[in-house]
């Protein structure tokens, strides 16, 4: 029955698979077929330009990682366990960034931690700090989109995780902090991997944020996303944004197969 | 070691109270579910704190709403096995049962209790490639490599089939004598209860009804609840038309019932009793001319007979006024040829008889419990 009802629409079902994946893999193709084939490529990919905006992009999203992990991960924890009204609200704040257009949070941290913003007006007034268009801006930027996806994925993990195992671990002497580490942590696992991984990803390809709050400025601000941008909006800089796309492309494909042998090899011992 | 119980909480509608005491012993806490008998364990681990109360274990306080001592889970030295086992599931039988081990010689230790429970061979393997019962050892060793002379067992055997339960009870026994544990089992199976305890604590709602060893609570329930819950078939209701030389007369329906009055409590003339029996107890006889008038002798009808192949129950409409069961083994039951008869004398012998104050049920509470 289900076998039959699987093979009836397999001529349409073959065609709509066949369209998807060309849409999916055309532009991949393009993009190769235009960076071989032209020329200056290669001197794109050389320039100052690019490799001053590949760290920036590499340490600064490494950072906005780290800090993500660091202060998400209690704050995963503690959110999947606490009961108290509004908690539902809470949740969903923290959620907004996933689904907020990144023009609309540049503009956000901007008003809050900008020159003239809520906490960048006394900051810049008493102590003459200024976070807008930095490299610190630059990672808060990154830290703002990134890290719910990281949080989303923490709380998700540590909720599957049975609170037994930890109830268990108290009567067998275990301390708090020992039962997260040997129980909560290890099952957890996968789904924080995977949660850090786009949380990297995104702080990675941002954009719009970091262009409004953060500017675009060579060395300090202008990451890679924002390298392609200025390339592209020079005349005939497609041969360089492409070059730029190919190289970023290249560094995330290495740096998330990098992650998923790390991650499926702690599941390994899970 | 010892454990002293004793413990007041309000969780929502949910009200409970209990007091009792173990020593070098296995006690069982038996009951329905949601009587409150994993309710308990959790008090004594320190995963609930109760409102009011004390517990104290070999002679430590733990918990003392008077001083405010409330000690955490992980500083009271007790083995907890939890009904669902909780084992973790991403480590080793061997990692499993080190978890909660401290101090020197470790590696010995855990050899030792390895051996004890029979899991040598699977200390490398992970929980989910275990059968049921070695998942039941390797749950009990861990608890047990804590080295904790208090052990709660939450129905350890409940998710066994008969073979391994008959085996892993044994196993139990025999711990509890070669380690000197104090073991509390909660179980809502009358027939593990009756094979392991000791002592036997019967909850009901929030109450523990009876604490007594485990014979006076089968023989002697403390009122009609505590009866019924320990599959007392027959509890009739009955006034008292005389007491004389440790002998009641009970007026029963219509007929006319003697037994011995029970320890502590003397019922006056006319008072309303309950009086137990169990199904087992109760004999047949074939009807005889002298029998109509004598006490503890009841004409009866078979209404209704169920067939269980090594027993029968036969449910008789007698004089007594209430359905009477009897429980009759297949071998009498085929030579007084009950196949072929409806009617019969009951025998309801005056030795197990048991009288028992008639009291509402929610007052059948830690007061009735130490009179019994």
């Amino acid at each position: 029955m289900t076998a039959l009802r699987a093979r009836a629409p397999q001529a349409g079902l073959a065609l709509l698979i066949a369209v998807f994946a060309v849409f999916f893999v055309l532009p991949f193709a393009g993009l190769f077929e235009r960076g071989i084939g032209g020329s200056g490529t290669w001197d794109a990919i050389t320039s100052n330009t690019a490799l001053d905006a590949l760290a920036l992009s590499l340490w600064t999203s490494a950072v906005a990682l780290v800090i993500a992990v660091v202060a998400g991960t209690p704050v995963a924890y503690w959110l999947t366990h606490a009961r108290f009204p509004g908690k539902g609200a809470v949740e969903a704040l923290i959620d907004l960034p996933i689904v907020l257009p990144p023009t609309i949070a540049g503009v956000a941290l901007l008003t809050a931690f900008g020159r003239k913003g809520l906490l960048g007006a006394p900051l810049d007034d008493w102590f003459g700090l200024t976070l807008g268009f930095s490299t610190v801006a630059v990672i808060m930027a990154q830290l703002f989109v990134g890290a719910p996806f990281y949080v989303r994925a923490a709380r998700a993990g540590f909720a599957s995780v049975d609170a037994q195992y930890e109830r268990v671990a108290h009567t067998l002497g275990a301390s708090r902090l020992r039962a997260f580490a040997r129980i909560v942590l290890p099952l957890s696992w996968p789904s924080l991997a995977a949660g850090a991984a786009l949380c990297w990803a995104r702080a990675l390809g941002e954009l719009g944020a970091t262009l409004i709050f953060a500017g675009n400025l060579q060395g300090e601000t202008q990451t890679m996303p924002l390298a392609i941008l200025s390339a592209f909006e020079r005349a005939d800089g497609l041969t360089a944004a492409v070059a730029l796309a190919i190289l970023l492309l290249a560094v995330a494909l290495v740096a998330l197969a990098a992650f998923w042998l790390l991650s499926t090899r702690g599941r390994g011992t899970v | 070691m010892t454990l002293e119980f004793a413990a007041r909480a309000q969780l929502g509608d949910f009200s409970y109270d209990a007091r009792f005491e173990a020593g070098n012993e296995i006690v069982v806490l038996f009951g329905h579910s949601g009587a409150g008998k994993s309710l308990t364990l959790q008090l004594i681990a320190g995963l609930l704190q109760p409102d009011e109360g004390r517990i104290a274990i070999g002679g430590e306080p733990v918990f003392d709403s008077e001083s405010g001592l409330n000690l955490p889970p992980q500083t009271r030295r007790i083995g907890y096995v939890v009904q669902d086992l909780a084992l973790f599931p991403h480590m080793t039988v061997a990692e499993n049962v080190e978890f909660g081990m401290t101090g020197e010689g470790r590696e010995r230790r855990l050899a030792e209790v390895l051996d004890l429970m029979h899991l040598g061979e699977f200390r490398d393997r992970k929980p989910r490639s275990l059968s049921g019962g070695q998942q039941q050892r390797a749950a009990l060793a861990r608890a047990l490599a804590r080295e904790a002379s208090l052990l709660l067992l939450d129905e350890p055997f409940s998710a066994l089939d008969e073979s391994l339960r008959v085996e892993l009870r044994r196993e139990l026994i025999r711990l509890r004598s070669e380690l000197d544990l104090s073991v509390i089992f909660v179980t809502h199976d009358l027939r593990e209860a009756h094979l392991v305890a000791d002592r036997l604590a019967v909850f009901d709602a929030g109450r523990l009804l009876q604490f007594d060893g485990r014979e006076r609570v089968f023989r002697a329930p403390a009122n009609r609840r505590v009866a019924e819950l320990t599959g007392v078939a027959n509890i009739l209701r009955g006034r008292v038309a005389a007491a004389r030389d440790g002998i009641l007369t009970v007026e029963a329906g219509g007929a006319s019932l003697r037994a011995p009055t029970p320890n502590g409590w003397r019922p006056g003339q006319g008072e309303a009793v309950d009086i137990a029996i169990r199904a087992e107890r109760v004999n047949l006889r074939r009807l005889d001319a002298d029998d109509p008038g004598q006490p503890n002798l009841v004409r009866g009808t078979i209404r209704e007979e169920l067939g269980y192949g090594a027993t029968h129950t036969l449910r008789f409409e007698s004089a007594l006024g209430e359905t009477v069961e009897v429980e009759i083994a297949a071998r009498p039951y085929e030579v007084l040829g009950v196949a072929g008869q409806k009617s019969w004398t009951l025998e309801l012998p005056p030795e197990d008889l048991h009288v028992m104050a008639v009291s509402s049920e929610a007052a059948g509470s830690s007061a009735s419990a130490t009179t019994a």
